[in-house]
């Protein structure tokens, strides 16, 4: 009897405990969103932006998960993850993005609220993938870790095929396309076909046929090992060069079907295409004519 | 060669046209050269350095359609059209220079 009265009191205490934690907690998220929202009001008051784009966004929240945390150390002794700066977020997004502006939604201010917001509640993590994600990033723009895993790659593939393999290393050798300039220029100009960049054509008698267009889409070279960058980008061009005619040709046959033999105003642009620009795309297009 | 982007050439008669003419270039990647991008010209916020790359990739744009506008007989081109295109890449550095044009005779 004795025993159940003192777990019954136990489980009150607990009970006491909780009930005060979750008050406590519950204080310190209300003083972190107050905080927050003080100074989110104070950056919208003085117009504090950048490129139109309040301040307040960020160091609100930021202020918000600051000033909650110190408070819950002082009172519970753990910070309790910062919930305030997500409340924050919430409220300075609802109020920015969709109240007062509601064409402008996701992008990089937003990205950089979640980040700050993230890094309050997970330091460690946070602080781990953006270290890692900006090394990531700062290699892929400046090719710098590819140049340097691609010569590491090719002397351990040396060193292996001598010690283990003891054959001779077989260079895998990246073959530069090659194209010849004086053949495509004659192969365009006997086509029995006129290509006239300009957009008259002087006092010659013609029938007009309409606008034509042609498209030729290439896949770019997704190889992630290049020993020679030059190599590569040679190849390209080459392969540029080698689309633009073969899109020409394409232009010619379908005027020639309509029952022309002369383009005016040729246009020849060239683009990326595809999830991550991972294509090329060459455009030809013009007037199609028939000259008499 | 006398180069022009317009329909005509003034004072001179076209007598025949020879055809197409194209020449391509390809500016790439350069670690020099992107990371010193940044570092702009003290006077007026240009980027010297990326200025002569697009000249000197205009230069061989060129000289590779006249070669060509020379190989068919012409000693003009009208109706030029130059073109400067963002192919991705480094930093987006990648950037193809296309000049192409009607190589003409004159009188």
């Amino acid at each position: 009897m004795a025993l159940q009265s003192n777990l019954n009191n136990m489980n009150f205490r607990e009970r006491e405990v909780k009930i005060t934690y979750l008050r406590e907690a519950i204080f310190c998220i209300a003083f972190g969103t107050a905080v927050g929202l003080g100074v989110y009001g104070f950056f919208l008051y003085f117009h504090i932006d950048i490129f139109g784009w309040n301040l307040g966004l960020i160091f609100a929240p930021l202020a918000a998960g600051y000033a909650e945390t110190i408070l819950a150390n002082k009172i519970i002794g753990e910070d309790i993850g910062a919930i305030s700066a997500f409340i924050l977020f919430i409220d300075t997004t609802f109020y920015s993005f969709i109240l007062k502006n509601p064409t402008l939604g996701f992008n990089i201010i937003t990205i950089g609220s979640i980040a700050i917001i993230l890094q309050a509640a997970f330091p460690t993590l946070i602080n781990y993938i953006l270290l890692v994600g900006g090394l990531g990033t700062l290699s892929y723009f400046l090719g710098i870790f590819k140049r340097v895993t691609s010569y590491i790659k090719i002397n351990l593939d040396y060193l292996y095929y001598k010690f283990i393999i003891k054959k001779p290393y077989k260079v895998e050798i990246e073959t530069v396309s090659k194209f010849d300039e004086v053949a495509s220029n004659l192969r365009l100009n006997n086509l029995d076909f006129y290509f006239i960049t300009s957009t008259d054509i002087l006092d010659r008698h013609h029938t007009n046929l309409g606008q034509f267009h042609a498209t030729v889409i290439i896949e770019k070279d997704k190889r992630l090992v290049h020993a020679n960058q030059k190599k590569v980008e040679t190849t390209t061009l080459n392969t540029l060069k080698q689309a633009k005619d073969d899109c020409l040709i394409k232009l010619t046959e379908s005027i020639k079907e309509a029952g022309g033999n002369c383009v005016v105003d040729l246009d020849i642009q060239y683009g990326l295409i595809g999830l991550g620009g991972d294509h090329y795309q060459v455009t030809a297009m013009g007037m199609g004519i028939y000259l008499s | 060669m006398i180069l022009t982007s317009a329909n005509t050439l003034e004072n001179k008669k076209i007598i025949e046209y020879k055809g197409l003419v194209t020449g391509e270039s390809l500016i790439g990647s350069n670690i020099y050269k992107d990371l010193f991008s940044g570092v702009r010209d003290v006077v007026g916020g240009r980027t010297s350095r990326y200025e002569d790359e697009l000249e000197k990739a205009r230069e061989i744009a060129l000289r590779s359609m006249e070669e060509k506008a020379e190989t068919l007989g012409a000693n003009a081109i009208i109706g030029l059209k130059i073109s400067y295109d963002n192919l991705g890449g480094t930093m987006g550095n990648t950037i193809l220079v296309t000049a192409y044009g009607t190589a003409v005779k004159s009188e």
